[in-house]
């Protein structure tokens, strides 16, 4: 078994699946919001960068635009219809499924359910001897990181993140402090929101664009948050670097369609062994 | 000890709307099939059928407080298993595979309670809602790729349920047989939330860590309700598969199972009556909507449903019933408005 | 949402006519993923049945179309079409596209309904069902001609990567024992779920094992991610072939042309063929449709025309509608002329003889690279 190839693999859709679950995890953590919708803002951002190819807009620039756009769709869902259900987190999923059930058929519509195709920001792949890596999933991995690191940052550094991080762990307190939660709420979705537009819009080449595609990681990146446990932004990307590197690496060894039950079934067993998840409070 | 649920109607004068409404919908579905024509008689057959699913949902959810997000895999699970011993070992006879039907359900629950109820510590609402969808989600697509149940393609060409030599028949027969099945289940359901078990249920949804002070085995109680509720959507699902004549994937899966926690919830919860009511007219209006708009109307019941959820999660029945009358409230308190804590926050129960 | 009824369309003959209609019930995907091959099967079932009728209609009678949308949603898809053969009692009911479609509505139809099913898609084969006509290729059409040529203009040793469910698995066998006849290899045989994206694996696998034939049947949404990472791995640069047997002028469009270039496929008809009827059908459909999804086979849109026509036939021959009369005649159906040629239900069989073509996507649209000889049998319920 050639290792490059497996390491590359692994990192390369590790990194996308990150973006889309740490997206999800933040909202998870902070508002207890399961947002069913999330799948669908990582489509919208695949929209984004398709419409705008449409008419001519290069599909690098498109991907700048996706999250900024995606964003912003956050933070109006949020202003008008999340903010409602925070007293019900429970019917936060349902009022969310009933949203990205619109969106999905929406963008069906506007698709004619038919699957399109982006061409990537960087064609072609890098040959180190007689083993081929994409050029474009190189970058994904390299641009993920950078994000990555700009969250982070922004969590550890800024007086933003600050509030955010208070907000996280005490919201009563936070309050108590003069932090206005809401302000810190709608932040929070809107960032969500644009890393799983970015996410959406890095994948399109790679992946291309159909009206379900969201949908296969709605389910991996709510089994990676549960699995992150409470100890948000760190405990998010442990779970979704566990369920994404497992999803990539086991069919390299077991039928894929195993593999993928399997991930399941480990991430289910881990959370009867370890409820509170892998990284517990006391980490952020 | 708690007292009995008939206290509800302490408001005086107010008069109680639930067993108007029942009753009123037992005529109009006792009547229906002379009224209608064939296609809307099958409509309403598959109306009754699935309202069997909606029941149990709104057995575990609004009564026991447990939000399960996989009720379609009972439903789907008995449906195979029904489909199996009616085209591998040719059992056609109702009397044989409602029951077994009711089998499956059962163990299949006792299986999740293993899995998700039972454990070290007590699973927050959240787990239990992602581990039943994630169930629900692995199973279909376990029999997606499991060619001895059909793979994608399913179990098709479904032969007739039987009694003795008499085929049931789509149609109004099949009709008034699920009519009946269904009138059963209901009124066990309604004795049930009366009883003394039912009362618990009530405490344990409302005030659940005053209840374990109490002494009572909370989990046991909730497994039990688990279990009836997976054994009543069981039998809902090998009422399906044989009136459809295929068993398919579909069956199992998480979008049956959301349909099933929206059905309810757009008819009311806790009510028992709700969840008919919203099998119904949710249905109804796919329809209708379906023949105004081909491509676009999910997005239309989408956005509805929506509005539904934000402005009454009490559901329409909350335009006819008031809130005390509500199974699933006593006093002022009900499991929608209640305020639950982000996840974040401390909590003595949450690790 | 599921839903019950609707997305149903009549369209009504032109004209007035003094005998009442004979009615024909058309059930497929307009919506939903497989809406790429119901639409064009609607449209063209519109167009032939708009034809038919001016020319005179059918027996003196005019032909009313009853249009159900399957919504590629089986569960949904059984109730409309029992509304088609219960409620509007139609003659004949024509459609599915996915096997599993078929199979989800067959029993609704044949069984149940006891009306005439025509299938007018490419499949795996095995359907024997009486009163069940397939007017698609079978396997035996799609390999015992293409599989040949893969071997002598790719090489010997095949992948198979597969979409999990019935058409890939059965398809697979035939074509495992048609390359192991012409003395090729059959490396790997690998099943994933539709929408699976992640074939590092796989690519892997393929390159170090110096495959040169990838016969594919994975299916949108996943196909494209791995096309593209083969594509990337260097497969179609050191000479690989791609063969898909579905790939038709609107698969085209899945993925760029660049990782599809020399993608062989063998269907009853291209675009390319430029055959008189094939062009004259394209000609009325891109002006009856334009800007629509195009007229091609894989859609099952060639296998729709087909059942219609054979159908037409068939019911001239038996003078009259009725289920027994129509089949008896259907049986030995011919019609001489249609996109790519003329074609013919083999007698106790219930699937149809035609041409088969073997096409090479070059540049982003197909070059036919051979023809058969004459009409390909079957191979099936025989």
């Amino acid at each position: 078994m050639s290792v490059v190839p497996f390491v590359f693999d692994v990192l390369a859709y590790g990194a996308i699946f990150v973006l889309v679950a740490l997206g999800l995890g933040v909202i998870a953590s902070m508002m207890g919001i399961f947002n069913f919708a999330h799948g669908e803002l990582v489509l919208l951002g695949a929209y984004t960068v398709y419409l705008l190819e449409q008419r001519s807009v290069p599909s690098w620039a498109g991907m700048i635009c996706a999250p900024i756009v995606v964003g912003g769709i956050g933070l109006l869902l949020e202003r008008t219809v999340i903010r409602r259900f925070y007293a019900a987190p429970v019917v936060a999923m349902l009022g969310t499924y009933a949203i990205g059930l619109a969106l999905r058929e929406g963008v069906r519509g506007l698709l004619g359910g038919q699957f399109y195709s982006v061409t990537a920001p960087l064609v072609g792949s890098y040959t180190l001897g007689d083993v081929s890596i994409s050029k474009w999933r190189s970058a994904v991995i390299v641009i993920t990181a950078l994000v990555m690191a700009a969250c982070w940052l922004l969590l550890v550094r800024t007086r933003s993140g600050l509030q955010v991080r208070a907000a996280l762990e005490n919201p009563a307190l936070a309050r108590a402090s003069g932090i206005s939660t809401d302000r810190v709420y709608a932040l929070t979705f809107a960032l969500g929101s644009a890393l799983a537009g970015l996410a959406g819009g890095l994948m399109v080449p790679i992946y291309s664009i159909s009206a379900d595609m969201g949908v296969p990681f709605l389910i991996k990146s709510f089994l990676a948050v549960m699995l992150g446990g409470t100890a948000g932004f760190e405990g998010a990307m442990a779970g979704a670097a566990f369920v994404g590197g497992s999803s990539a690496a086991l069919p390299w060894f077991i039928k894929p369609v195993v593999a993928d039950l399997l991930v399941f079934v480990i991430a289910i067993a881990v959370m009867k062994v370890r409820p509170q998840g892998l990284l517990s409070r006391g980490g952020t | 000890m708690i007292r009995s649920a008939s206290s509800a109607d302490t408001s005086g004068r107010q008069r109680r709307a639930i067993p108007w409404i029942e009753a009123l919908l037992l005529a109009a579905f006792a009547v229906l099939p002379v009224l209608v024509d064939d296609f809307w008689v099958l409509f309403a057959t598959r109306v009754l059928i699935v309202g069997l699913l909606a029941l149990s949902f709104d057995l575990v959810w609004g009564y026991a407080g447990i939000l399960s997000f996989g009720q379609a895999l009972f439903f789907g699970m008995a449906g195979y298993s029904c489909a199996l011993l009616a085209t591998k070992l040719e059992i056609t006879s109702i009397l044989v595979l409602l029951p077994a039907a009711v089998v499956v359900g059962f163990l299949v629950a006792l299986i999740m309670n293993f899995l998700i109820l039972f454990g070290k510590r007590i699973p927050t609402p959240i787990f239990i809602a992602l581990g039943t969808l994630t169930g629900s989600y692995v199973v279909e697509r376990l029999a997606r790729g499991w060619s001895y149940v059909g793979g994608q393609n399913g179990i098709p060409s479904l032969p007739r349920l039987t009694i003795g030599s008499y085929e049931i028949v789509e149609g109004r027969v099949f009709y008034y047989a699920a009519l009946a099945i269904l009138l059963l289940v209901y009124v066990g359901l309604r004795w049930l939330s009366r009883s003394q078990f039912g009362l618990v249920l009530a405490g344990i949804r409302l005030r659940e860590p005053r209840m374990a002070f109490f002494g009572y085995r909370v989990q046991s109680y909730k497994a039990v309700a688990f279990a009836l509720g997976g054994m009543i959507a069981g039998l809902s699902g090998c009422l399906y598969a044989f009136h459809e004549g295929y068993v398919g994937p579909g069956q199992l899966g998480p979008v049956l199972s959301t349909q099933a926690v929206l059905y309810v919830l757009f008819g009311g919860v806790g009510t028992l009556v709700g969840a008919l009511l919203g099998v119904g007219i949710v249905d109804l209006f796919s329809y209708v909507l379906s023949q105004q708009w081909e491509t676009g109307w999910p997005i239309v019941l989408g956005l509805l449903l929506l509005v539904v959820v934000m402005f009454r999660p009490k559901g329409l029945i909350g335009f006819l019933v008031p809130e005390r009358e509500r199974v699933g409230s006593f006093g002022s308190r009900s499991l929608i408005g209640k305020r639950q804590p982000p996840v974040g926050a401390t909590d003595p129960l949450r690790p | 949402m599921v839903a019950l009824g609707a997305g149903s369309y009549l369209y009504n003959p032109r004209g007035g006519w003094a005998a009442d209609p004979i009615k024909v019930g058309v059930a497929t995907d307009i919506t939903g993923p497989i809406s790429w091959g119901g639409i064009p099967n609607a449209n063209i079932a519109r167009m032939v049945i708009d034809d038919i009728n001016t020319s005179g209609g059918l027996l003196g009678r005019p032909l009313q179309m009853y249009l159900e949308d399957t919504a590629t949603n089986e569960a949904l898809a059984v109730t409309r079409v029992r509304k088609l053969v219960t409620q509007d009692r139609v003659d004949v009911v024509l459609g599915g596209i996915t096997s599993s479609m078929r199979n989800a509505i067959k029993d609704t139809i044949v069984n149940r309904g006891k009306t005439l099913y025509i299938y007018p898609q490419l499949y795996e084969g095995k359907e024997c069902t009486p009163y069940l006509f397939c007017t698609g290729p079978t396997p035996a059409q799609q390999c015992d001609t293409f599989i040949p040529w893969l071997i002598r203009n790719g090489g010997t040793r095949f992948y198979l990567p597969s979409a999990d469910y019935v058409w890939p698995h059965v398809l697979n066998a035939y074509a495992r024992k048609t390359i192991e006849q012409h003395g090729g290899e059959v490396v790997d045989e690998e099943y994933f779920p539709v929408d699976h994206n992640d074939y590092g694996a796989t690519v892997n696998k393929i390159m170090s094992n110096k495959v040169n034939v990838v016969f594919n049947t994975t299916i949108p949404p996943g196909l494209a991610a791995f096309f593209k990472q083969l594509y990337e791995a260097g497969f179609n640069r050191n000479g690989g072939r791609l063969a898909c047997v579905y790939y038709d002028e609107n698969a085209l469009n899945i993925t760029p042309a660049n990782e599809i270039e020399g993608l062989g496929s063998c269907l009853d008809y291209f675009k390319a063929v430029n055959d008189p009827a094939g062009n004259k059908l394209q000609a009325e459909y891109s002006r009856l449709y334009p800007g629509s999804i195009l007229f091609t086979a894989g859609s099952a849109a060639t296998g729709m025309y087909r059942g219609l026509k054979l159908w037409e036939a068939a019911v001239k021959e038996a003078k009259s509608v009725k289920r027994e009369d129509v089949a008896k005649a259907l049986d030995h159906a011919k019609i001489a002329d249609g996109p790519g040629g003329g074609s013919q239900f083999v007698p106790g069989t219930r699937h149809v003889k035609m041409n088969m073509y073997t096409a090479v996507a070059k540049g982003g649209t197909f070059e036919i690279v051979a023809k058969s000889n004459g009409p390909v049998m079957p191979g099936e319920c025989g």
